[in-house]
């Protein structure tokens, strides 16, 4: 699982069947120094995350391929929405 | 997933029967500059996905990586490590379109 800062929304009409319906997010990861990688990735949404929103992302398809069934091709989930976080002695809140 | 730009096909003679009548696609990963610049660049290191959603050149693909890549092909044994999930039409970044 890592954190990640939502930056946009995703428009697909042709996807997997399994898909339909889905809220794609583009996001970048959020490294521990603060800064973001130089890929994004597309992840999927089911709790409503906004833009510029930070995230927590989890990686294990089986949340996926519970709700979608066991052919889905979707694996990075947002499975939380950030409310603070607590490194080192400095407690920050997003 | 990641974002990639479909850059060409592989056609495989001989291959592993798994393989037989699938299409492969050539994806270049975008990055975040590339893609806020619309450029058509995509930046990352080129990989080769199974696609079936019948992707053209110069369109970007959502494609998704690892075990999850061969789901779509379950109960049959489909050796996949990329998959192409979705074609883009449009990415709002922020207040900024990208199609």
């Amino acid at each position: 699982m890592f954190l990640a800062r939502i930056g946009g929304t995703v428009v697909a009409a042709v996807k997997h069947p399994t898909l339909e319906g889905c809220r794609f997010l583009l996001a970048q990861r959020i490294e521990s120094d603060r800064s973001v990688g130089a890929e994004p990735i597309v992840v999927v949404d089911w709790l409503g995350a906004g833009s510029g929103s930070i995230v927590l992302i989890s990686t294990d398809g089986d949340i996926a391929r519970t709700r979608l069934g066991n052919t889905t091709p979707a694996r990075m989930v947002v499975v939380g929405i950030l409310d603070s976080v607590q490194s080192h002695a400095s407690a920050r809140q997003e | 997933m990641r974002l990639g730009i479909v850059r060409g096909h592989v056609t495989l003679s001989p291959a592993v029967a798994a393989y037989r009548g699938r299409t492969l696609a050539i994806l270049e990963p975008v990055t975040m500059e590339n893609l806020r610049a619309g450029n058509g660049l995509g930046g990352g290191k080129s990989l080769v996905a199974m696609d079936e959603l019948g992707a053209a050149e110069g369109q970007i693909v959502a494609f998704t990586e690892g075990r999850e890549a061969a789901n779509p092909f379950w109960p049959d044994a489909v050796p996949a490590d990329a998959y192409c999930a979705l074609i883009v039409d449009s990415i709002d970044i922020h207040a900024k379109t990208v199609s």
